[in-house]
């Protein structure tokens, strides 16, 4: 039985269909890199963390205390590591994160 | 020389590069410039050569002669007072006591004293041609102060890289958010507060390395003795600064006797006018200029102004 369809419903069935179409496309092309770029990202951060406060590790760092501003973007990053790294605490002296 | 906005003296430690350095900024005060004479040197020696107790802020102590003795200490502490004024609104509650903690941490750490000193070293510079017209620099002996002056450049390259990777991760985070979506969390602030100052940082070391750079607007000015040692250490100094771009204007030969030579015995006459050779030898290509030993010691701004005579640029001796 063909029942009177409102535009409001061809709208939404459509934008469901888009939708659906999107997913499959993502799944296909995107989600084999998605933990790729992930985890470049993340590599690159803990990069970073390193170049900024290499001194925490012993290893001499010139510019330390021209960028103490960074400690409070990087206090949480280092948080972020550990908990990634699979220490639920901070390791014994470094940041006193948790 | 004395037309340059930023004067730096220095010298192996004991030459009179203090006292020079105090005539001079007498010199340039009374010839009615605005000046402003800085020690940089931990031993404080410039109150006592201008016979007036100085502070780390300036002081007039003569018409248009402010003067003033950086302390490392009271910089270190002005300076980790000014970097936890700058991240008090940016840092999250919870972690501010942390924030607090490693900051007072680094403040105790040997090289706070070093960046606190450069850190107001470049403020001062930079005051030359605005408050004042002239800032002359008494530093501290020579190997510091070469650090002090090469460190522009060091620490501009070391931001340079640490800012290249900071870029580096901004890419990434926003392809990782483009393939993500809600996945990656709350969307990020468009500017990136590390990135921002890290490249405050780089701005101020630039300036500070074009500054000690500029022939139009600085001179580095050796107070030498003529006696070997002295002469040695100005010597590897001079091709150190030169060697890093910085200009040096003038080489001031400190307690040169006249008159006929005494015997050796007293005075040492014959081994001052070889090492006076020597010293015009080795620094042909820099200007150079004579200073009597006076009869008696300079002590106070009187004896300083009578210094000034032999410093004034009256034609007859004027420094180069």
């Amino acid at each position: 039985m063909n029942g009177h369809r409102s535009p409001q419903e061809f709208w939404r069935r459509l934008r469901r269909a888009l939708r659906a179409a999107r997913e499959v496309y993502e799944g296909v092309y995107i989600a084999p890199y998605r933990s790729q770029i992930h985890r470049q990202y993340l590599r690159e951060r803990d990069l970073f963390l390193l170049a900024g406060f290499s001194d925490l590790l012993g290893v001499p760092n010139p510019v330390m205390f021209y960028t103490l501003e960074l400690y409070p973007e990087l206090i949480e990053q280092f948080h972020a590591w550990h908990l990634r790294m699979g220490m639920p605490q901070a390791p014994e002296g470094g940041f006193r994160c948790c | 020389m004395l037309d340059r906005p930023v004067l730096f003296f220095g010298g192996k430690g004991g030459v009179g590069k203090t006292t020079l350095a105090s005539a001079t900024a007498v010199l340039l005060a009374e010839t009615g410039r605005r000046t402003l004479l800085v020690s940089t040197d931990p031993a404080h020696s410039t109150s006592d050569a201008l016979g007036v107790p100085l502070g780390p802020e300036p002081r007039e102590v003569l018409p248009s002669l402010w003067a003033a003795e950086i302390d490392p200490d009271v910089a270190a502490d002005a300076y980790i007072a000014e970097v936890k004024a700058r991240i008090a609104d940016a840092t999250p509650p919870r972690l501010a006591a942390e924030v607090e903690r490693q900051i007072d941490i680094a403040r105790v750490t040997p090289g706070a004293q070093e960046a606190a000193l450069f850190d107001r070293f470049t403020q001062l510079m930079a005051e030359a041609g605005r408050t004042y017209d002239r800032v002359v620099f008494d530093t501290a002996p020579l190997g510091h102060t070469l650090r002090l002056l090469a460190l522009p450049e060091h620490l501009q390259a070391w931001i340079g890289g640490l800012i290249g990777r900071r870029r580096k991760l901004g890419i990434l985070h926003r392809v990782w958010r483009n393939v993500a979506g809600a996945a990656a969390g709350e969307e990020r602030e468009v500017t990136d507060p590390v990135l921002e100052a890290l490249e405050e940082r780089k701005a101020r070391f630039t300036a500070a390395r074009a500054t000690v750079t500029d022939v139009a607007r600085t001179a580095f000015v050796f107070v030498v003795v003529p006696e070997w040692l002295p002469v040695a250490e100005t010597d590897r100094a001079v091709r150190t600064l030169q060697r890093y771009g910085i200009p040096v204007g003038a080489i001031l030969v400190n307690r040169v006797l006249s008159g006929e030579p005494a015997s050796e015995r007293i005075g040492g006459h014959g081994g001052q006018l070889e090492m006076r050779q020597e010293i015009a030898r080795r620094f042909a290509d820099v200007p150079r200029r004579d200073v009597p030993l006076l009869a008696r010691d300079v002590r106070g701004l009187d004896d300083l102004r009578r210094l000034v005579a032999h410093l004034a640029p009256d034609g007859r001796r004027g420094i180069p």
